[in-house]
């Protein structure tokens, strides 16, 4: 159908539209047309990829000069293969209703074999890519910097934005890296003294662009044609690379010192905590490493390799990590922090240690998207709260909304379980979680859950030992036998062949009738990429609110930063951080308007204001007071009730209700309606 | 049908809340609610019918009964097997047989006959018996599909399944059973009390079957008339006249000293004992082989025996009658009295026949639809 949003005319490649779609597409319009940055929140299963590239191919055609890219970075290769095929839907409506063989170039890069490294890239239209491209210093420097200012950045399902970004600046240093840089140093110095005999004008002619400095790179950028690089600082460009390291064997002598330094860092019995500049002061004190080489140490490695024409830079991944650090660590005195840990938590006697120099600060790595792209869109189902995206990214967003689901019946039934039969609390406070009867009310619940609900469940625990904890407790009182009568059970591991036998598994016993349970892990593989549509996930249990592992001493670093920087608590983000995931797990149970599931929340402490208003607000819509801290038995009656309700024949009467058809669409009714689906923040 | 559901203790009952459909009126009164709950209550669904298409009449309907642990669940009243033995009632003219299935196995309780009692009985039996175990759909169907894959094509050939379980425990992949009975046209049909399995869903959609979940009771017993009424015949099936014998009832009186009691076919091979001989019967009009009981097909020359009046019990699904005019009270003028029961019109719909605008209540309508299929001011009229 062909919509009007705003005096915009919109291809849908569909007869029929969610009202929601239509509230979004009028958003993001109004996002594009402010030049401006929007959050957005709109649950899975409403059409969100299609309302985004109708929308956004609309604007480019219709003002090609305001726009002239989009960029759609999604997280993982099945749901990049998805875009492309609502891709590929569009194109063909578009060819068959304008009648015309349109030329737009839609690209997509999904994994190494698929890989595109034609110019033509330059001039692609749509481009669709993991984040990584545009978010990894590393790699986005490759693939990503030359396009266009003018070009609407997309990341969806962004929920987990601030963990990616701070996952690209961080760096973690153990002794096996060392031992490979060290090799690759070898490698480097053999390389140099080859090349010194058979071809020593071209180290000469190295020399000679290092004196004059990085302005290629600088004309460059002040002409606007690159993306900034956050790995590479506007200071260094200005300048020339210092005397130090200027010669190929200089460099590798003092990236020598420099591993020397660290590998006597890593030699440590207890643990250190110590900022940038401290780093340095140390580093200068006992070795004389001065920050500025350090600073140009990514640079000059980088030509190094250019300059002795090593084909294969894979094997040097080890010293471009370090070259790396040496960069961020010279560079930003804010944002990070040193961490270094003789051994790791739980094993303490084996010697194992790890360097972490760990970014605490997502909007580094953001930063330049933000600055360099006219739009950028954030979203995914779970964004809510909103206003916290803004904060921890750093940018000021021109829209922020959260959409409803619009639905011809009521196909989620959240419930909070607070207590079980015996009144006890369940919960898994730290203070209780081991305590005898919290753990045999979860049992029960899981045991009473798996007599009513048909084909799967999918079981959501807080971390793998808690799992290992109550699944071995609940063995030995004979939990998990008459569970099994029920249903077989299935069990995540931090194994991923193990984790996709379990699944596939799981799987087949919910197609053929057998029913299944998967015990698995919040923040783990199945709680993030894998959807339970229908039969797969008929209910989902979270046991427990899913707080990170708060002794980490990354994670106090970053609150603390979060606390000095951002003005955001401690706790608050905490609870933020453990809704959202819970969000996402009781999320993998609903992947459409037609399908249904139950979500349980077994915890008492759900139901308190503060982690009830953290849930995404098309939840939250049908959390009312009655389902609220119940007993096991009251859970089992409204999920009965509910099941048999949702197995009545589904009569196609959404439309009108929530499909809509171009004419219903058009109503002044409906658009009051449809006025009420956005709810601004 | 006949035994009213015992009321159930209220504290037995699941957690109501009846508070949440009643909703006030303008002047805060309940009373619309309330009435407006009665009469839906009374005014059940009426099953809208095919119109004009061709049924399968010539039913051979296997019944699969779930005897698993799952059916002492109490949530329908006592439990769920003892409501499920309750509800069932037989259907008309066509074969039933009944199979229950507990513990991964699948047992045969009656044999495929058009014989209602001995199933009743069979049935009073089975309610004392024990529940346990998971069931068996694989077993079950493929017992089914034995007993039911040598009959005739131009019957329809059904297997209704009142599974309780949420689970099976199967021998063998069921994907494929479920082709074979997509091949040899056996349709297959669930009632699930508790909730929608997948495999059922996927089972009924293969094989053109019917897939109801209840809500409760009554919902149960409606969905069961449901499928008393006979199908759609498939296009594919085979379109055949059917020879059939309407055999007299001979009495032969005490006195008569020539009388010699004779065995009836269909005990011969009957293991149940019961009194084999008797004077009296029904004697095929062909082979003269005696029978005590009707519709049956008789051992001998293959012939169908029925009597009158069972052809005449499915006529109805062929020509039903047509659906009564709801209109408000308000609007309705004349009498202010029921035709059929002379009470007083009170409810606040009222139900016209289109034929002869004659004016029922709600009870009598349903009744009228329900159970006589005829309109009796109707008949009262014709000359």
């Amino acid at each position: 159908m062909k919509l009007n949003i705003e005096g915009l005319l919109v291809y849908f490649p569909y007869d029929y539209i969610y009202p929601e779609q239509y509230s979004y597409m009028l958003e993001l319009k109004r996002t594009l047309d402010a030049k401006g940055h929007g959050v957005l929140e709109m649950p899975s299963g409403t059409g969100k990829t299609i309302s985004l590239l109708s929308l956004i191919v609309a604007y480019q055609r219709a003002y090609p000069l305001e726009v002239t890219k989009l960029i759609y970075c999604s997280r993982t290769v099945p749901e990049i293969e998805k875009v492309v095929e609502e891709l590929r839907k569009l194109m063909e409506y578009y060819s068959k209703e304008a009648g015309e063989k349109n030329n737009f170039l839609a690209l997509a890069l999904s994994s190494r074999k698929n890989l595109c490294v034609h110019p033509e890239i330059v001039h692609a239209n749509i481009i669709v890519y993991s984040y990584h491209y545009l978010l990894d210093p590393k790699i986005a420097d490759l693939v990503s910097k030359e396009l266009a200012k003018k070009s609407v950045v997309v990341f969806d399902e962004a929920h987990n934005i601030d963990n990616v970004c701070i996952d690209s600046m961080s760096v973690n240093i153990t002794r096996r890296t060392l031992d490979r840089s060290q090799a690759n140093v070898e490698t480097l110095q053999s390389t140099i003294l080859k090349i010194k005999e058979t071809d020593a004008a071209k180290l000469k002619e190295e020399y000679r662009r290092l004196v004059e400095g990085l302005k290629e790179a600088n004309v460059a950028r002040e002409t606007d044609i690159y993306m900034s690089n956050p790995v590479l600082p506007d200071e260094v460009l200005q300048e020339a690379v210092p005397g130090s390291i200027r010669t190929a064997e200089h460099f590798v002598g003092f990236m020598k010192r420099f591993l020397e330094y660290l590998k006597a860092r890593l030699r440590i019995h207890h643990v250190v905590q110590e900022s940038a500049p401290q780093f340095l002061k140390d580093i200068s004190e006992k070795v004389c490493i001065d920050r500025k080489p350090l600073r140009f140490c990514a640079e000059r490695l980088r030509s190094l390799l250019r300059t002795l024409e090593i084909a294969d830079i894979a094997d040097f991944s080890a010293i471009t990590l370090i070259s790396n650090f040496a960069t961020l660590v010279s560079t930003y005195s804010k944002g990070f922090t040193i961490i270094i840990e003789p051994f790791e938590d739980r094993t303490p006697t084996i010697a194992n240690p790890v360097l972490h120099f760990s970014c605490m600060d997502p909007s580094i790595a953001i930063k330049p998207v933000f600055e360099r792209f006219q739009s950028v869109i954030i979203t995914s189902g779970t964004l809510s709260p909103l206003d916290i995206y803004p904060r921890i990214l750093d940018f000021h967003p021109v829209t922020t909304a959260s959409f409803t689901m619009t639905l011809a019946r009521t196909c989620l039934c959240p419930l909070v379980v607070g207590r079980g039969n015996d009144q006890v609390a369940m919960t898994s406070k730290f203070e209780t979680r081991e305590d005898f009867a919290v753990i045999r009310n979860y049992g029960n619940l899981l045991l009473e859950m798996s007599a009513i609900v048909p084909d799967g469940i999918v079981a959501f625990f807080t971390s793998y030992i808690y799992m290992e904890n109550i699944v071995a407790s609940w063995y030995e009182q004979g939990i998990l036998e008459n569970v099994q009568r029920n249903k077989l059970i299935f069990i995540e591991t931090p194994d991923a062949a193990e984790t996709s036998m379990a699944l596939e598994k799981y799987q087949e016993a919910c197609e053929n009738g057998r029913g299944a349970i998967l015990l698995s892990v919040a923040r783990g593989k199945v709680s993030e990429g894998i959807d339970f549509v229908h039969h797969f996930g008929r209910a989902v249990i979270m046991f427990g609110v899913p707080y990170v592992y708060t002794q980490s001493r990354i994670l106090k670093a970053r609150l603390e930063y979060l606390r000095d920087q951002f003005q955001i608590r401690e706790n608050d983000f905490l609870t933020f951080d453990a809704m959202r995931h819970a969000a996402q797990c009781v999320g993998r149970a609903i992947r459409g308007k037609t399908d249904y599931g139950l979500m349980i929340f077994a915890d008492k402490r759900y139901a308190r204001a503060d982690k009830r208003g953290k849930l995404p607000r098309w939840i939250q819509e049908h959390l009312t007071d009655g389902s609220l801290n119940l007993t096991i038995d009251e859970t089992v009656q409204l999920s009965k009730h509910f099941l048999r309700q949702m197995a009545q024949p589904f009569k196609q009467d959404q439309l009108g209700l929530s499909l809509l058809t171009l004419e219903q669409l058009q109503s002044e009714e409906m658009l009051q309606k449809i006025a009420q689906i956005a709810h601004q923040v | 049908m006949d035994e009213e559901p015992e009321r159930a203790k209220r504290w037995e009952g699941g957690y109501e809340r009846t508070w949440e459909i009643l909703k006030e009126d303008e002047s805060g009164s309940l009373k619309a609610t309330v009435e407006e709950i009665l009469f839906q209550a009374k005014r059940k669904r009426v099953f809208e019918s095919h119109g004009q298409v061709r049924l399968g009449m010539m039913r051979h309907l296997c019944v699969v009964i779930d005897t698993s642990r799952t059916m002492e669940d109490q949530d329908l009243k006592p439990n769920r097997l003892t409501s499920t033995l309750k509800v069932r009632k037989r259907g008309d003219r066509g074969d039933v047989g009944i199979i229950t299935t507990k513990n991964k196995r699948a047992e045969k309780l009656t044999d495929l006959a058009g014989n209602p009692k001995k199933h009743i009985a069979a049935l009073r039996n089975a309610k004392d018996s024990t529940c346990g175990g998971e069931p068996s759909l694989y077993n079950s169907l493929n017992l089914a599909m034995q007993t039911l894959k040598h009959m005739p094509a131009h019957s329809s050939k059904e297997v209704l399944i009142i599974l309780s379980s949420l689970t099976t425990c199967d021998p063998a992949n069921i994907y494929d059973l479920v082709k074979t009975l997509k091949a040899l046209k056996i349709r297959v049909s669930v009632i699930g009390l508790s909730a929608e399995v997948r495999v059922c869903t996927v089972l009924t959609r293969e094989t053109g079957g019917s897939y109801h979940v209840i809500l409760d009771e009554s919902h149960f017993r409606e969905l069961l008339m449901f499928h008393v009424k006979p199908p759609p015949a498939s296009a594919s099936s085979e379109c055949s006249l059917i020879r059939m014998g309407f055999p007299q009832h001979t009495i032969a009186s005490l006195s008569d000293q020539d009388a010699k009691p004779s065995f009836s076919q269909a005990h011969l091979d009957s293991t149940s004992g019961g009194p084999g001989l008797s004077l009296g019967g029904y004697f095929c009009p062909q082979c003269h082989a005696k029978y005590t009981e009707l519709p049956v097909e008789c051992k001998i020359c293959g012939l169908t025996l029925v009597s009158a009046p069972h052809l005449a019990r499915s006529f109805h699904h062929l020509f039903p009658l047509e659906a009564f005019q709801e209109s408000p009270l308000e609007l309705h003028q004349g009498e202010r009295f029921c035709v059929a029961c002379q009470g007083e019109l009170r409810d606040k719909s009222v139900f016209t026949c289109p034929w002869c605008c004659s004016v029922f209540c709600v009870e009598c309508d349903l009744f009228i639809h329900d159970i006589l299929h005829c309109c009796p001011s109707c008949i009262h009229s014709r000359p």
